[in-house]
């Protein structure tokens, strides 16, 4: 049986698009196989390559599991999916598109919340007053948990939310919120201010390698003259 | 259960009826809380280490659930629904599973789901000899399925928060560290900005509007806030009110506008935290220290002997006890005496077993007051791994604190 290495790639939208870029620049081709609307396809340039076209937390989720070799994917969906991603996926590269930053934001008339240390001593103050936590809006539970963890906020609980964050505290659904912005003006926009050091993750595409992928020589091999042709 | 061969589950089996039998001889009524529980009253309590770690989901008509990650709130849930009040004498013991994730993945004595095996004692006012009881229970059930080397380390609550309330320092600055109590990293720093630069607290905030905020007037304050933001176009959104966001700029601005802690108050608590010695000198340099800065914590250090003392009368050996002041502060719900037993054989970050005094967790779980309780709990797949001698080799976790 012939070896294949798996990659998976975004399958919709400008990540795709911007993916299947930075591959052509390399002389590389994301061809779909079979119809136009299919999920499979193959790397035109270099053999024995399957390409699965799935979302980008699905891509997240086959690199967990080593279902796929290889995959673009955020580095945000790798941080949220993946508990300890630093021993279970190597990042080769940074691809230079998808930018966006997770951040903590909260309301701009809470003046006195600057860093999360406020925000720490308020989530107390809140909870006495209003005899429950402080909700956060976010659909990044894990990277949310980590970060309040790491500055010792406790007192908040999760509300997860898969749309339209950014409105939950004006709309009285949430207190705060973490999210990905690029400019800032949506948050600003919706009465929102990101803390001083509320900066949870700068994250950008990246090509990803799953650890625990079955690799064999002869997959390495395909995965070296991958890498080789995109300059890693 | 996990998957385990035949062979262990008979194992932990026998050991779990060794365990009970003392248990029950001792006069503890065996019990069997649930193991789906509301997930809020868990979270609320906990603390952040098992927060983390505890299996959270919602039911199909969306309540909050969690898969118990230990068996004392539950059985505290239990005591208070079985006598419609909390404040009934009683001791319990069990044996049943619990449920914690692993972030650095499972392993022998870090398994997902594990059998917890435990007592706990209510509402006895003779909070001491309760407190050694327990721990008396505890050993015993261990030596009786053949742990022969152990060592026990303890602490004591109920003495730093004495020192915290006996300090010469403002109420603002004491109220700061309080709420920093359970989370020794934070308050490090806070004790650090504390006793260095006070004004540092303002540092960053408008400056017109800390101006305008007198600690001492609510009203004065809360106008000051709907001014600053109406004059910078902010508007009011969610539910914080102005009145609470000028109530947390009084605190603050309180904060900048105290004197430093002193030096030595900054270090008598930093030497106070170090404290590691035999439990017998340990309280005599517990005294020392604090006497010498003319603290008297007679009451709490009292305790402490007094404790020590019926150890003794126990037959307990105290000579191999190790008191830390700073034990036990990673678990919220713990008030005073906590203890800890670890095997040469698994190391001290992987304990068999521990608890400690937890007299404000009855309220926490809504019981509408506060009542005497203490409890420890065996990790029985530790205590079985323990006593077989199969080492397992790891360093990379550290001990919580928790309950193992």
């Amino acid at each position: 049986m012939t070896e294949t290495l798996v990659l998976a790639v975004p399958s919709k939208g400008r990540l795709m698009e911007q993916t299947a870029a930075v591959f052509e620049a390399a002389g590389l081709t994301l061809r779909k196989t079979g119809n136009e609307r299919g999920y499979r396809g193959e790397l035109v340039g270099v053999a024995n390559v399957e390409v699965l076209f799935i979302s980008a937390s699905a891509i997240a989720s086959a690199l967990r599991s080593g279902e796929a070799h290889l995959g673009v994917t955020g580095e945000d969906l790798v941080r949220e999916e993946i508990t300890n991603a630093e021993t279970r996926v190597v990042l080769l590269k940074k691809l230079g598109f998808g930018h966006a930053t997770v951040v903590v934001a909260v309301p701009q008339c809470w003046v006195d919340v600057r860093n999360m240390a406020d925000l720490d001593r308020v989530a107390g103050l809140f909870r006495q007053t209003h005899h429950r936590r402080m909700r956060v809006a976010t659909k990044y539970l894990n990277l949310t948990r980590r970060f309040f963890a790491g500055h010792g906020v406790t007192d908040y609980r999760i509300v997860e939310s898969l749309g339209a964050t950014e409105g939950t505290p004006a709309a009285g659904s949430a207190e705060l919120i973490v999210d990905i912005t690029s400019t800032g003006a949506t948050l600003t926009a919706n009465g929102l201010r990101v803390l001083e050091d509320g900066t949870i993750l700068a994250s950008e595409a990246n090509l990803v390698a799953a650890k625990s992928a079955p690799w064999t020589p002869n997959i390495r091999a395909i995965e070296n003259e991958i890498l080789a042709k995109l300059g890693i | 259960m996990t998957a385990e061969s035949a062979r262990e589950f008979e194992a932990l089996e026998t050991q779990a009826r060794t365990l009970m039998g003392v248990f029950a001889k001792a006069g503890y009524e065996a019990v069997a809380p649930a193991i789906l529980q509301p997930a809020e009253i868990f979270l609320d309590v906990v603390g952040e280490d098992l927060r983390n770690r505890t299996y959270v989901f919602a039911d199909p008509e969306g309540a909050e659930l969690c898969l118990r990650p230990d068996l004392t709130v539950p059985t505290c849930r239990l005591h208070w629904e079985r006598h419609g009040r909390a404040d009934a004498k009683a001791r319990y013991c069990y044996n049943g599973p619990a449920f914690r994730f692993q972030p650095t993945g499972t392993i022998a004595t870090r398994p997902r789901e594990f059998r917890q095996c435990g007592v706990e004692h209510f509402a006895d006012p003779q909070r001491e000899a309760a407190d050694v009881a327990i721990l008396k229970v505890i050993i015993e059930g261990l030596k009786a399925v053949g742990l022969k080397d152990y060592k026990i380390r303890i602490g004591d609550i109920g003495i730093f928060q004495a020192m915290l309330r006996s300090l010469d320092i403002s109420d603002t600055a004491r109220a700061r560290l309080q709420a920093k109590f359970w989370r020794p990293e934070a308050f490090r720093r806070e004790l650090a900005q504390l006793s260095t630069r006070p004004a540092a607290a303002i540092d960053g905030l408008p400056r017109a509007l800390v101006d305008a905020i007198d600690p001492a007037d609510p009203a004065g304050a809360e106008q000051a806030v709907v001014r600053y933001l109406a004059d910078n176009s902010i508007e009011l959104i969610g539910l914080r009110t102005a009145r609470e966001i000028a109530a947390s700029l009084m605190e603050t601005v309180a904060t900048a506008r105290s004197a430093p802690l002193d030096k030595e108050t900054a270090t008598l608590i930093a030497s106070f935290l170090g404290v590691s010695a035999p439990a017998r000198a340990a309280g005599a340099r517990l005294k020392d220290l604090l006497v010498g800065r003319g603290i008297n914590l007679g009451a709490a250090i009292e305790t402490y002997r007094n404790r020590l003392q019926l150890m003794t009368d126990a037959d307990i050996n105290c000579a191999e006890i190790t008191f830390e002041a700073d034990f036990g502060r990673n678990i919220e719900y713990y008030t005073g005496f906590v203890f800890e037993i670890v095997s040469p054989t698994l190391g001290p970050v992987t304990p068999v077993a521990g608890g400690g005094r937890y007299d404000r967790l009855m309220r926490a779980i809504g019981a509408g007051n506060d009542v005497p309780a203490v409890g420890g709990s065996i990790h029985t797949e530790r205590l079985l791994a323990a006593v077989s001698d199969r080492p397992i080799a790891d360093s990379t976790a550290r001990s919580s604190g928790a309950r193992p």
